[in-house]
């Protein structure tokens, strides 16, 4: 025994020193580790506050569109020459020349052809579309004349919301000085505006920027959930249940659990090449369809939920069930009556982290075609589609200036659903807990 | 106390049994013979040959370890429901073997009530606790059958006055004592014959206690009830007839003024009068 220990036990006043010396250290310690601590939550902010400042920041214009006001004469020659009024026959009208001849009657001196196309080319070609549309719709305004407003070109786009500067040298920009010149005269004419981009919110993808629309991509997405979770959450809680409350505990069943287990940390680019070979080439189900891509991330999210809805069955206190079995309660009756109720909340959380993951989750789907050009809105299981994940790195990948307010914009989409789900699943957590 | 052989444990507990044979005051409801229960490789009750009587309270004492609760959890098979737990020998109810495979232990279990250790009642409402056993098992017609069976087991378990008002709050939201009433309340709404008690008052205060004691007497009238307890004092006060297990093995088992004044078995002395356990 030490002098230093000898000292101690004697107790007294020597005790009380050595103690008081040590307590200042303890202290220091908690008030380091304090500081730790704040730092680190500090810095996750502020890194939080980055990523949200710079996509914000970039992103919120794409909600805005610069829109032309033509005047347009919906001319009997050029839709309905014939006079049939039939539908059919008025979709394959020339449209263009329509809204060509609006913006030309606004710059009559225009004369050379290739300024000719310049000017065309202020006005999206979409406007085409939505003439047609328009008139389709409504053949009374045939022979008539009305102002309306029509998409601008993602260049013209570019320019009003200041992406493009006008004091840089001509020929490093994509708008030229003629070019500037007209759209300071619509501008002056009050025949430009930035209005709100309903087209973003309501069309599938385009090649034109201005046109593309977050919407097909939002429903391939809702889509592809809604066939993870109709799979995924029965099949995980009914595993769950039965490895939990019913299987033997045996070898077998630890090497189930073992396999379970790896399976959660597969990548998942393996799991979207499972899909292809097996689903796509064995049994032959449509390339990049929703309901290929809610299989593969079926396989991705199960153990996921599997794991969580084996932890919460676990939490729930034997003394429940010792109950319910005590009363005479059947196996089934016990699970279903007490044990799942309880284990609701944990589950409810598991899976909705689950789904988080398969929202945002790209890799798999490359590998299963839902990474092509699709235009149009998915209207079922099996019509090719694309997600939100996908979509952005699309337009992450093109070359368009105004794909990458529109790449932002999508990334604010895909985190909105991701906060909206995060926060079903504290609401649920909270609403189900029940104490005992 | 320590030197005390197997051999000698065995024959005691031999020639007590025989003794007990002639003192037939009560039909038996139970009859363990040889009832043993191995978890795993332990042991842990060996050749326990004991009778519960109809409409008394059998109590059973003993150190920790000894088997007593495991011995109890035999009587409705709730051993059944613990991974590498063999029970063998038979276990008769009313001359029928529990242990039979044509026995249906959901039956079984309608008839031989439970009340655990720590009150244990539902996340769900007082209501909904009582009424937990007749609607899993369909005992009620109706509602108002349902709320008739749930009002007169809350009477005969004593809580009906504390909670009449407030019978839709959560039974977790009940003081430590109503819990463990609130349990019993749960078994007798199954009607059960024979109530088994797991040390009810281990996590309950004196007051609590000596509420649960009292109505373990009243509900002796109507059913046959099984105690294991950790308190000589409250196996004296309620019980008519008392076991002592020591290490898996039944020491003795006979009336409960009998053990307590006059043990026939050294252990059972030592066990009473503190030298240990």
């Amino acid at each position: 025994m030490s002098e230093m220990t000898k000292e101690a036990l004697r107790g007294g006043a020597h005790t009380r020193e050595l103690v008081a010396a040590g307590i200042r250290r303890r202290y220091r310690a908690e008030r380091r580790f304090r500081l730790f601590g704040l730092t680190a939550i500090v810095s996750a902010l502020v890194f939080m506050l980055l990523l949200f400042v710079s996509i914000i920041g970039k992103g919120y214009t794409a909600f805005l569109q610069t829109e032309i006001r033509l005047p347009i004469h919906y001319d009997v020659q050029v839709i309905d020459p014939q006079g049939l009024r039939d539908a059919a026959e008025m979709r394959r009208a020339n449209y263009g020349k329509l809204y060509r001849d609006g913006i030309r009657s606004l710059f009559p001196d225009v004369e050379s052809r290739q300024d000719k196309r310049k000017l065309n080319s202020l006005v999206s070609s979409g406007a085409t579309f939505e003439i047609r549309d328009e008139v389709v719709k409504n053949p009374a305004l045939i022979g008539k004349s009305q102002e309306i407003w029509v998409p601008a070109s993602d260049d013209v786009d570019m320019f009003v919301k200041g992406k493009i500067d006008r004091t840089s040298p001509e020929n490093e920009r994509r708008m030229t000085d003629l070019e500037i010149a007209w759209i300071d005269a619509l501008v002056a004419d009050h025949r430009i505006e930035t209005r709100f981009n309903w087209r973003f919110f309501t069309q599938g993808d385009s090649r034109e920027p201005e046109l593309s629309g977050i919407w097909g991509a939002a429903v391939g997405s809702f889509l592809t959930m809604l066939v993870t979770l109709l799979l995924s959450f029965p099949l995980g809680v009914a595993t769950a249940v039965y490895l939990e409350e019913f299987a033997p505990k045996n070898r077998w069943t630890d090497i189930i659990e073992v396999n379970i287990n790896n399976l959660a940390a597969i990548p998942s680019i393996v799991f979207g090449l499972l899909g292809l070979a097996v689903f796509l080439q064995f049994f032959g189900l449509p390339r990049s369809a929703t309901v290929v891509g809610g299989l593969v991330l079926t396989l991705m999210t199960l153990p996921t939920i599997i794991i969580a809805a084996r932890v919460s069955l676990k939490s729930v206190p034997p003394s429940i069930r010792e109950a319910a079995l005590g009363l005479g309660a059947s196996k089934m009756q016990m699970v279903t009556n007490d044990v799942l109720p309880l284990a609701m909340p944990g589950i409810l959380t598991g899976t909705i982290i689950g789904m988080g993951r398969a929202l945002g989750e790209t890799a798999p789907l490359l590998m299963i075609g839902m990474v092509a050009f699709i235009v149009d809105v998915p209207g079922g299981f099996s019509d090719p589609a694309t997600v939100l994940p996908v979509q952005i790195y699309i337009w992450a990948d093109s070359a368009e200036r105004a794909f990458v307010e529109r790449t932002s914009a999508a990334i604010i989409v895909l985190l909105t659903f991701l906060i909206l789900m995060n926060a079903a699943a504290v609401y649920l957590r909270s609403k189900f807990e029940r104490r005992w | 106390m320590e030197t005390v052989t197997v051999r000698d444990t065995l024959h005691n507990s031999l020639d007590i049994r025989q003794a007990e044979g002639d003192a037939t005051s009560m039909p038996a409801k139970i009859q363990a013979q040889k009832t043993n229960v191995h978890y795993g490789d332990k042991h842990a009750l060996k050749d326990v040959v004991l009778d519960v009587r109809e409409g008394e309270v059998t109590s059973f004492i003993g150190p920790s370890g000894c088997g007593k609760s495991t011995f109890l959890r035999c009587l409705n098979r709730m051993n059944d429901t613990i991974d590498g737990c063999r029970v063998s020998g038979t276990v008769l109810m009313d001359g029928e073997d529990i242990y039979d495979p044509k026995i249906d232990v959901v039956q079984l279990r309608a008839r031989v009530g439970m009340v655990f250790q720590k009150p244990n009642p539902f996340p769900k409402s007082i209501y909904d606790n009582v009424a937990y056993g007749p609607r899993i098992h369909g005992l009620a017609a109706n509602k108002d059958e349902l709320d008739e069976i749930v009002l007169i087991s809350l009477e005969k378990a004593g809580l009906l006055a504390e909670v009449k008002d407030r019978m839709d709050s959560p039974g977790t939201g009940l003081s430590g004592g109503q819990q463990q009433r609130l349990c019993i309340a749960r078994a007798i709404a199954v009607n059960p014959e024979v109530i088994l008690m797991d040390e009810p008052c281990s996590a309950l205060d004196p007051i609590a206690t000596a509420k649960i004691e009292e109505l373990i007497d009243e509900l002796r009238e109507n059913y046959t009830i099984v105690i294991v307890t950790h308190s000589m004092q409250q196996a004296a006060r309620v019980s008519q007839r008392t076991a002592f297990f020591h290490l898996g093995e039944l020491i003795e088992v006979g009336d409960t003024e009998q053990i307590f004044t006059n043990p026939k078995h050294k252990l059972t002395q030592g066990y009473i009068t503190g030298r240990f356990g």
